[in-house]
């Protein structure tokens, strides 16, 4: 299997309300902020190109990869106070923000609660909204071993990162992630509240997504730029609900919205 | 130790009035279609089903047993109170035991109250169990199987409060609160009905039971498995300060008796391979909706069924399980040392199996009853007789 973190990525460990946080640190300049999606095991090696410019910053949900569970977060609020804290320890203060799928959904949420700690923003396949138009499936009922197809245009592209045979530690450590889902997802698989806070998402607001997203189809992108007035958008053929993985010229428009 | 043996009827009701191409379908739980429910052939079915529980507890067993699960061909038992209420004023003698509704799946007072109902009019007669429900419940219902543990340890907490304080009474809890909990009827029996904890072995699970010194049943578990799991219950009891009797520990055997060993296999194991093939049938993700099972759990799980996979075999199923299939001499041989090693006088008979036809249910629960029951219930072990002398 090819390896999901490029090793020019720094592993730094944080306690973070008594909770191991691991974060990936590489590149020098500005901080830049990736919020990873529920599942990180296609790994980040499409953010390489942004470490020539910033200090990219990716930590690991509490509950997700490498960090620990910490069974008191059990709605989406609870990661925003704990980036909070965990900018705090890192000594953020200002940062252009990259949130992808649930972590779409969690860096709109720190910036409708902290704008004045977020340059720019930038929301990729963002979670979090009802479509009823075009809702997507319910992820929790799409059989696991159907998931990772589901998510690419190109198959090819994240091949590498899954495991030839099925493999028990492959299956825990995503039935770990998807339990952590549930906690903040079961009930209410989208946030009915945030429409109403949307319109303080007033920084420079890039929504970025893949064609052929069949997670969270890409009309959706319109609702959010209803609510969030400045938003431009940009969509790329030939890519799925994974496009930064999918497409360089999508990585490279990122990193120009951000400079 | 099989002083004092109690024998149970358990009922599943499975609808069994199945379509040919039930085959097709990866699971007959959650997501069967319910356009298969024939309301005719339901009635039928509950008709003959409640029968056979009632003519048990004419033939002398000890107790009858219903329990609850949502969305499925494997029961028509949705809401087992409303079974037992029926039961009652047929069933004169036995317990009647609902064994269970997941109480995280109910507002617990009003489980409370509904058990309470059922003690009173069946005159002190129930025994309840309080089970986490399968993995597929958690698909059915609108409750959250990731926090489900929790939720089911402080509905037990409420229902028991309800019982055991006069009220009112308050509970401030993370699921729940009540301000006046305060149920009518309360329970003929005192402190409260029997308790158990049915599970498949999940160390949480009996973690709980542990804690509050209830009875403990494992389902589906193999034996050597469940003989630890009852070991594993008197101990952790043990250390909370509770003493766990025989009789606190159920064990489900799959019992078909015939006049001959050859006679009772013909007879009895195309409904085994039906209940296992067929009823039993679902799916990982439905058995292990996100967050029910500890990460480890699911693993080990996941191990075993690889293992398991395959095509039926009765005679791998008679090798993991409790089962009893045979003449009357070989399963009360089976069920003597079971009890022994098991440390249980306490046996809950899976007399009705599967897609079993009426004349065979009414013929196994005759012989248990003739053959199986007096014989077990005369032997006085070795070391309790040179006690007693």
């Amino acid at each position: 299997m090819a390896n999901p973190f490029p090793a020019e990525f720094k592993r730094e460990v944080h306690t973070i309300n008594g909770v191991k946080t691991v974060v990936l640190t590489a590149g020098r300049g500005e901080p830049l902020v990736f919020l990873h999606g529920a599942g990180i095991w296609h790994g980040i090696n499409f953010t390489k190109p942004w470490t020539e410019k910033y200090r990219v910053i990716v930590p690991f949900h509490p509950g997700f990869g490498e960090s620990a569970d910490d069974p008191s977060i059990s709605e989406m609020h609870d990661y925003v106070m704990h980036y909070l804290d965990l900018f705090d320890a890192l000594g953020i203060e200002r940062m252009r923000l990259v949130g992808f799928s649930l972590g779409g959904c969690m860096a709109a949420k720190f910036a409708v609660e902290h704008g004045h700690r977020v340059e720019r923003l930038v929301l990729v396949g963002p979670a979090g909204l009802r479509d009823k138009a075009h809702p997507g499936p319910d992820l929790f009922m799409l059989p696991p071993d159907k998931i990772p197809a589901m998510l690419v245009s190109n198959f090819d592209v994240i091949k590498p990162y899954l495991p030839e045979k099925p493999d028990l530690d492959f299956m825990g450590e995503r039935y770990r992630e998807g339990g952590m889902l549930a906690r903040l997802l079961w009930e209410h698989p989208w946030d009915k509240k945030l429409p109403r806070y949307l319109h303080r998402l007033t920084m420079p607001t890039l929504l970025v997504w893949g064609e052929e997203d069949r997670l969270i189809p890409v009309q959706q992108s319109e609702i959010w730029r209803r609510y969030i007035p400045k938003a431009d958008i940009q969509i790329f053929k030939g890519a799925g609900h994974l496009v930064l993985d999918e497409k360089r010229e999508a990585v490279d428009a990122v990193q120009r919205f951000l400079s | 130790m099989i002083g004092n043996a109690r024998f149970d009827f358990i009922h599943f009701m499975h609808y069994t009035a199945l379509p040919e191409n039930q085959k097709e379908f990866p699971s007959l739980w959650v997501d069967f279609p319910n356009k298969y429910f024939d309301p005719v052939r339901g009635h039928e079915l509950y008709q003959r089903y409640l029968s056979q529980l009632v003519l048990a507890d004419k033939l002398g067993f000890d107790a009858v047993v219903v329990n609850e699960h949502h969305n499925t061909a494997y029961s028509m038992m949705p809401a087992p109170n409303l079974i037992a209420a029926t039961l009652i004023p047929q069933v004169k003698n036995a317990k009647i035991c609902v064994w269970g509704t997941p109480p995280n799946l109910e507002h617990p007072n009003r489980l409370a109250e509904e058990y309470a109902m059922l003690d009173v009019l069946s005159q002190g007669r129930l025994e309840v169990a309080f089970p986490l429900g399968t993995g597929m419940e958690y698909w059915s219902n609108s409750v959250n199987p990731a926090t489900a543990r929790e939720r089911h340890r402080e509905s037990i907490e409420i229902i028991l409060q309800a019982w055991t304080q006069d009220g009112p009474t308050s509970y401030y809890g993370d699921f729940y609160t009540y301000r006046y909990l305060n149920p009518w009827p309360r329970p003929v029996q005192k402190p409260h009905p029997p308790c158990y904890i049915v599970g498949t072995g999940s160390p949480e699970t009996i973690d709980l039971a542990s804690k509050l010194g209830f009875g403990y049943a494992s389902v589906f578990v193999t034996k050597q498995r469940a003989r630890e799991l009852n070991e594993e219950l008197r101990r952790g009891a043990e250390q909370h300060g509770h003493h766990i009797r025989p009789d606190q520990l159920p064990l489900q055997v799959i019992t078909y008796v015939a006049e001959t060993e050859q006679k009772a296999r013909e007879e009895a194991v195309e409904h085994i391979q039906y209940f296992f093939e067929d009823a039993l049938r679902t799916t990982p993700t439905f058995l292990a909706p996100p967050g029910y099972l500890s990460v480890d759990q699911l693993k080990k799980r996941a191990a075993l069924a690889d293992k398991l996979h395959g095509v039926f075999s009765f005679e791998n199923i008679e090798q993991a399980f409790f089962v009893a299939v045979g003449t009357a001499d070989q399963v009360v041989e089976k069920l003597e040392l079971w009890a022994e090693q098991m440390g249980t006088n306490h046996f809950v008979m899976f007399a009705a199996i599967g897609n079993m036809p009426n004349w065979k249910v009414v013929k196994n629960l005759s012989l248990i009853a003739q053959d199986v029951i007096p014989r077990v219930r005369a032997t006085t072990p070795v070391h309790h007789r040179a006690a007693a002398e």
